[in-house]
């Protein structure tokens, strides 16, 4: 891995990175002259008069009241301080201390899903490679149909059903005890685990079914490639030239497809948080979105994109190191 | 260089084959059909003998390599062959963890591309040790050792730095040089080189065939040439095998196939070859391509493409008769022949 | 001025023709294409899958027993099914399960659709762009790409129907503004193979404009792409598109597959055990999605038909007729015929 090439890279993602924030600065003044009316809607009920005073307020609190190349700049300078504006939310909590109590809930379950994703769906994946042609290849390439055709939150609901309802194996819906009773205790992780069950289960089975498919067709892929040949060719072992040489290049778009999928995973839990009345960002920001709360709302928003963000600059550098054509040339 | 095996190749020597294939045969059933790669091929490699397999591509050339290294999976492929033969031992009967350890040590390949056949996240080093550590059962040091001394053997500059870089790091010629110290590295009876100046530079191929024919003559070692380009061959083989659509169509050794050659193709072959001292410039064409492996003619599969063919062409499939001694062909009217009539 | 009109005239009819006759190609070309999907399982169940949700989507009204949207049409609430509701009704409101179903795949297909051949377009028209141009073009759009691929997409979209209103066009919108990034890409890569092909480098040679290079040869080119990504697009969105709908954002005055999982949730369906209130919207959006991919997937075969499984040739080994390979394998031997050829040979030479 060249120098270089790493600090292209990372300034490549700081630059992406103002451009991110820009965007999710200004998406909210999209289509309002006064960022004011967007915070604080007229409502029916309220006089002129009386709404003109709430809006002056909103402007005080949120610093409306410069021009907006001065609350770009604020915008940008508060955040390097860690300050993401403040939530409508009662008590006026900052926006960052919400983020951070939330995430590791979400994490959780989006951690958990992408282990248990990438664990069983590779190994599959590189056993329906071997086993090409055969019923667990021929499973595996009709499966991710199915589970395309078959969205998560469908699977959770009739997971509900029936292990949560019928058959009540797992709780059906966050025990809110898990929560505010968390003291790091085997019993209290435990219980976590327990509570998760059935979101994971709905999440993962869509993760293992495309990391295996993933793994199959890289695997196979490689395996018809020449030097495959040559290392046969030398009178290799049948495991050395699976080990070194095949599953060594069949990595490379395992790992991309690893670092994709980091953000849409804790994205897209957004659903299922809200199915399992889960305490997590997904619900911050459904909550965040009913009650209008933009700064919330835009805050999660740029979190999401930064650690996207760094989960690809973390998933290149990998690539790099595992694949020594990138330093040379661009892989893009 | 070549009189002297020119007067002791065929038929009277005793010495033992390198390598005896008798009929070997390769299809691909498919589901429109059954593809007939190779339909029943004779080799005979004597020790430190050139041989050069000629053929345009698609006829089974590389189908007949992969079969004698047997590396040629099944599935896709059904194998059939009546005699197998490295140095005496039947290859046949080997289970494939014998056969791995004859690969890379008794007899070795050296591929076309070498861009592809290597290993694009390893070093070239790295590469080569995995040889001598498989089959000369040295550690990483003393086998980087013999890495290196392979590496300048053929004429790779400064090895010691070469050692270290990957694959496209180097220049075509450079990888192609690592391949065939791959294919040397243990000193094969016999090495296959599978069309290996095809993806390189007019100059560069002169340099690496001219590498190639010093180490065979070096260690001894049998070749058997795998080439569309019989130009190449003319200076390196010792003898011939022309094929045509999984068959050979005629064999000799090289200065009696180039000065006369008995079947149509292989004059088509040569006629293609553009040479300065002629004094007709005419080149003689053979028309379309090779048959579709599922769809062969009837009769002779060279028949549509011949302007020498006949009725009894069309119907039947020569057999390949000797000619001359050591001179085979798969004709029912042989050039020399035609001379005669004339 | 005569001349003129008449000119004109024949200007027009000319035109005419030419454009009657590509529309003829077109439609001759799309027949022969939807034959060859036809001739493959897969894209055979693809098709008889979609044909009947369209057939449901178009003849909703009399396909229906009842009008979901007709509020004097409801029964008595939570009914299990009978013959007059094939799928019982609903806890909350009392509407029949099957009609809602039925008029579901009216939002579903449309908006999977829709956005399926707009992102095509916009994918295509940047990607052929990026690739083409190249220079700050490619720059440009490469870079929009990245940060579009960092933005999560189902946080983005709920932001956005919540600043501009929740509505079918909104989300088409939305969803168009973020599909054609991955097909761009893919388009980029295949012009740039075909850039530096011979066929576009003689017809720059020949002084051909872009455009016409664009349009003639590049577009041709990387079709198939895009028909497959229309295809495939249009599965995804449609499942997107349930979620949001599930998550209350989708219309609220229509009736789709998403929003009857939404009122399964909230009607209690689970606590009573009406499963058949939960599979019913599952299986609309299963069937519909599953069609597409199909029929994606059979296109696949018939564009790159060595792509197609390895293991139909498994399958084939696994089928094949000993015998037969055995009679093919014999009948390379020369030893039999030789006899034969051997007397022909004599025959010829007395």
């Amino acid at each position: 891995m060249q120098k270089s090439y790493v600090i292209k890279r990372i300034l490549y993602t700081v630059l992406i990175f103002f451009v991110v924030l820009t965007l999710n600065f200004f998406i909210p003044r999209i289509g309002v002259e006064d960022p004011a009316e967007r915070y604080y809607p007229p409502q029916g009920n309220m006089s002129d008069d009386a709404y003109e005073a709430v809006k002056e307020l909103t402007r005080k609190q949120y610093g409306f009241d410069v021009s907006t190349a001065e609350q770009y700049i604020r915008y940008v300078s508060d955040l390097f301080h860690g300050d993401l504006d403040t939530s409508f939310k009662s008590g006026s909590p900052k926006v960052a201390d919400l983020i951070f109590e939330r995430i590791p809930w979400t994490l959780v379950l989006s951690l958990s899903t992408m282990l248990i994703g990438a664990i069983l769906g590779i190994s599959f994946g590189a056993f329906a490679a071997w086993r090409r042609g055969r019923w667990p290849d021929l499973i595996l390439m009709n499966a991710s149909t199915f589970t395309t055709a078959l969205p998560s939150f469908f699977i959770a609901l009739i997971l509900v059903l029936y292990m949560g309802f019928e058959w009540e194996w797992f709780p059906a819906y966050t025990d809110p005890n898990m929560v505010a009773g968390f003291d790091w205790s085997w019993e209290a992780i435990g219980r976590v685990f327990y509570n998760a069950a059935l979101p994971i289960f709905s999440m993962a089975i869509g993760s293992i079914v495309s990391y295996a498919q993933t793994t199959r067709n890289s695997v196979i892929a490689v395996s018809g490639e020449d030097f495959i040949l040559t290392a046969r060719a030398k009178g290799l072992s049948n495991s050395t030239v699976l080990y070194k040489h095949t599953l060594r290049n069949a990595v490379l778009p395992i790992v991309t497809s690893l670092g994709m999928s980091v953000s849409g995973l804790i994205g897209g839990a957004v659903v299922i948080e809200q199915i399992f009345n889960w305490n997590g960002m997904g619900t911050l920001f459904l909550e965040a979105n009913n009650t209008n709360d933009y700064p919330l709302m835009m805050g999660i928003m740029l979190f999401l994109s930064t650690f996207a963000l760094v989960a690809n600059l973390v998933t290149d550098l990998c690539y790099s190191l595992l694949d020594p054509r990138v330093t040379v040339g661009d892989k893009r | 260089m070549n009189d002297e095996k020119k007067i002791s190749s065929p038929d009277t020597t005793e010495q033992e084959n390198t390598l005896t294939l008798r009929n070997l045969k390769v299809i691909f059933p498919n589901e429109a059909g059954v593809i007939r790669a190779v339909e029943g091929i004779d080799l005979d490699i004597k020790p430190g003998e050139c041989v050069a397999l000629v053929g345009e591509s698609g006829c089974g050339k590389s189908m007949t390599s992969l079969a004698i290294m047997k590396l040629l999976s099944s599935p896709p492929a059904m194998i059939r062959v009546d005699e197998l033969k490295l140095n005496g031992e039947d290859l046949t009967l080997l289970s494939e963890q014998k056969m791995q350890s004859i690969r890379g040590s008794q007899m070795s390949m050296i591929f076309q591309d070498a861009m592809t056949a290597l290993n694009p996240v390893m070093t070239v080093g790295r590469q080569l040790d995995e040889i001598f550590m498989r089959h000369s059962n040295m550690k990483r040091k003393e086998a980087k050792e013999h890495s290196i001394k392979a590496l300048a053997m053929v004429g790779v500059p400064s090895p010691e730095l070469r050692y270290k870089d990957f694959p496209h790091q180097l220049s075509g010629g450079m990888r192609q040089r690592v391949l065939i110290a791959m294919a040397f590295a243990c000193q094969p009876k016999l090495i296959i080189a599978d069309e290996p100046t095809t993806a390189l530079d007019v100059t560069i191929q002169a340099q690496v065939l001219e590498l190639l024919s010093d180490m065979q003559r070096k260690h001894n070692t049998s070749l058997l040439l795998i080439t569309h380009d019989l130009s190449i061959v003319a200076n390196m083989a010792d003898r011939i095998y022309v094929m045509y659509s999984g068959k050979i169509v005629e064999t000799a050794n090289a200065y009696e196939l180039f000065k006369k050659p008995l079947h149509p193709y292989t004059e088509g072959l040569l006629g293609a070859i553009p040479r300065l001292s002629d004094d007709h410039h005419e080149f003689i064409q053979i028309p379309d391509s090779v048959p579709h492996p599922m769809f062969k003619p009837q009769g002779c599969y060279f028949h549509p493409r011949c302007r020498y063919a006949t009725e009894e062409c069309k119907c039947d499939m020569p057999p390949l008769r000797e000619i001359a001694p050591g001179h085979c062909v798969r004709c029912f009217h042989p050039l020399s022949e035609k001379g005669e009539d004339k | 001025m005569e001349n003129f009109w008449k000119k004109a005239g024949k200007g027009i009819k000319a035109f005419g023709i030419a454009s009657w006759k590509k529309i003829k190609k077109a439609i001759l070309g799309f027949g022969d294409f939807i034959k060859k999907l036809w001739m493959r399982p897969k894209g055979r169940v693809g098709l008889i899958l979609l044909a009947l949700l369209f057939i449901c989507a178009v003849f909703a009204p009399v396909i229906a027993p009842f009008d979901p949207y007709d509020v004097t049409q409801r029964a008595a609430k939570g009914l299990s099914p009978s013959w007059e509701h094939p799928l019982g009704t609903t806890i909350t409101t009392g509407q029949d399960i099957f009609s809602m179903l039925i008029y579901g795949s009216r939002v579903s297909l449309s908006i999977g659709l829709i956005t399926g051949i707009l992102t095509a377009f916009i994918g295509a028209f940047m990607g052929i762009l990026a690739g083409y141009i190249g220079s700050w073009v490619d720059t440009v759009i490469m870079r929009v790409v990245d940060v579009m691929l960092v933005i999560p997409t189902l946080p983005l979209t709920i932001v956005l129907t919540n600043l501009f209103g929740k509505s079918y066009g909104m989300i088409i919108f939305i969803f168009t503004l973020f599909g054609w990034t991955g097909l761009s890409r893919v388009v980029r890569s295949q012009t740039l193979v075909l850039k530096n092909s011979n066929y576009v480098k003689a017809a720059e040679l020949a002084g051909a404009s872009r455009m016409h290079i664009m349009m003639r040869h590049i577009l041709p080119g990387v079709s198939h792409l895009l028909i497959m990504s229309t295809a495939l697009t249009s599965a995804g969105i449609m499942v997107a598109e349930a979620g949001l709908s599930f998550l209350g954002l989708g219309d609220p005055t229509a009736i789709s597959w998403g929003k009857m999982l939404a009122e399964v949730q909230s009607g209690g369906a689970m606590l009573f055990g009406h499963w058949w209130w939960i599979i019913a919207p599952g299986i609309g959006i299963f069937l519909a999605v599953f069609a597409f991919m199909r029929i994606g997937v059979a296109m696949e075969e018939v564009f790159n038909p060595r792509m197609k499984q390895t293991s139909s040739v498994y399958k084939i080994f696994k089928n094949l007729n000993g015998a037969y390979i055995e009679e093919v394998f014999d009948s390379m031997d020369e030893k039999e015929k030789l006899g034969y050829i051997e007397e022909k040979e004599r025959v010829r030479h007395e």
